[in-house]
């Protein structure tokens, strides 16, 4: 697999990190498939170590994966570039809307334009799941995969469980659920 | 307001939650009802400029720090949010050690495919709000369609979510505004 140079890392954590509407899950999901699908600088499995182990840190989740994948691409430069690149314009960004707040919100050009990109956000949520679940939906696995995600669903849409805690349900569930 | 203080508020904060919203009970007894540097309309403010900006939308707590602190407090804020990332390192040399190890692989799987399912139900809000009338479900169908049968970069695809909505708008349709 083709590792990235520090600086083409940047880029993509760049563009993805700062430019991806609708909170973390759909830039994670931007991220899979550029670093997965279209650039394979590594495999689901790789992805799926970072994006596990991004869930169960404490904070905003999207950096720590930005944290991990970096560490794992290129080593400690390209942890901290990943968070670098990945949080300082977005965070510029949110200084200068929250300065302006009171004009952008009242501005129809912007609240349509945002308008869209949330509904896109939204389908880019649901292509995330599929392409995250689709690689376990084989022969083997497949019983494993539907029940864990039906559980998972259940416990946090209707009986609210904290993520953190079903996300530890769930490695344990596996740990222990021999094929 | 105290830099340090606010990056400490803030890291508590950060620290204490796993994803998006989870800390917003935390700041609020903190900076609103603790030690009044926000008021709840701030506070409102904030989550909706998390919410209407690219990246996670824990990103108000940068709102917040600004509110409490101006240019100062929104650069403790992005401290706060930026430390706790740094834990994933010590986690990933662990996890990188027994990755061959066929239980932590099992183990691994299981907590991807349950975030998937985590991430799933987070949509059913997200799209109450987000998918208010049916053009807007349209443009989520064809986002949906484009991120998986194509390898489009998603970029693209959300800023032609936000032209095309904006070309309904300019077309007549007045309910994207």
């Amino acid at each position: 697999m083709p590792k990235p140079s520090l600086l083409e890392l940047s880029g993509v954590f760049f563009r993805i990190g700062n430019f991806t509407f609708g909170g973390g899950a759909p830039t994670t999901a931007a991220f899979q498939r550029e670093l997965v699908e279209r650039r394979r600088w590594y495999d689901t499995l790789q992805f799926g170590l970072c994006y596990a182990l991004a869930r169960v840190t404490p904070g905003t989740n999207l950096f720590a994966f930005c944290t991990a994948s970096g560490w794992l691409l290129r080593g400690w430069r390209g942890a901290i570039a990943g968070l670098l690149v990945a949080s300082i314009p977005s965070c510029a960004l949110v200084c200068l809307v929250t300065l302006g707040f009171d004009v952008w919100s009242r501005n129809r050009f912007f609240q349509a334009a945002i308008a869209g990109a949330l509904a896109a956000s939204v389908g880019a949520l649901l292509a995330s799941f599929w392409l995250l679940v689709r690689p376990y939906l084989n022969r083997r696995q497949w019983l494993q995969t539907v029940v864990i995600v039906l559980a998972s669903i259940a416990l946090s849409f209707f009986a609210g469980w904290s993520p953190i805690v079903i996300l530890l349900l769930a490695g344990a569930v596996g740990f222990f659920w021999t094929e | 307001m105290n830099f340090l203080i606010i990056y400490l508020l803030l890291l508590k904060a950060a620290l204490s939650s796993f994803s998006g919203l989870a800390a917003l009970p935390i700041v609020r007894n903190d900076f609103v009802v603790k030690r009044h540097l926000l008021t709840d309309h701030q506070l409102n403010t904030a989550l909706v400029v998390g919410r209407s900006t690219p990246g996670p939308k824990g990103l108000y707590l940068i709102a917040v720090g600004y509110f409490a602190g101006g240019t100062p407090g929104a650069i403790a804020a992005w401290l706060a949010i930026v430390t706790p990332a740094l834990l994933v390192i010590p986690l990933l040399m662990f996890a990188k050690k027994n990755i061959e190890n066929p239980r932590v692989k099992r183990a691994l799987r299981a907590v991807v495919v349950a975030s998937a399912g985590v991430s799933l139900s987070a949509t059913l809000p997200l799209s109450a709000d987000a998918l208010r009338n049916v053009p807007l479900y349209g443009i989520a169908a064809i986002s949906l369609v484009l991120l998986i049968a194509t390898t489009w970069d998603t970029l693209w695809v959300m800023l032609g979510a936000a032209l095309a909505s904006l070309s309904l708008m300019l077309s007549g349709f007045d309910h994207l505004a």
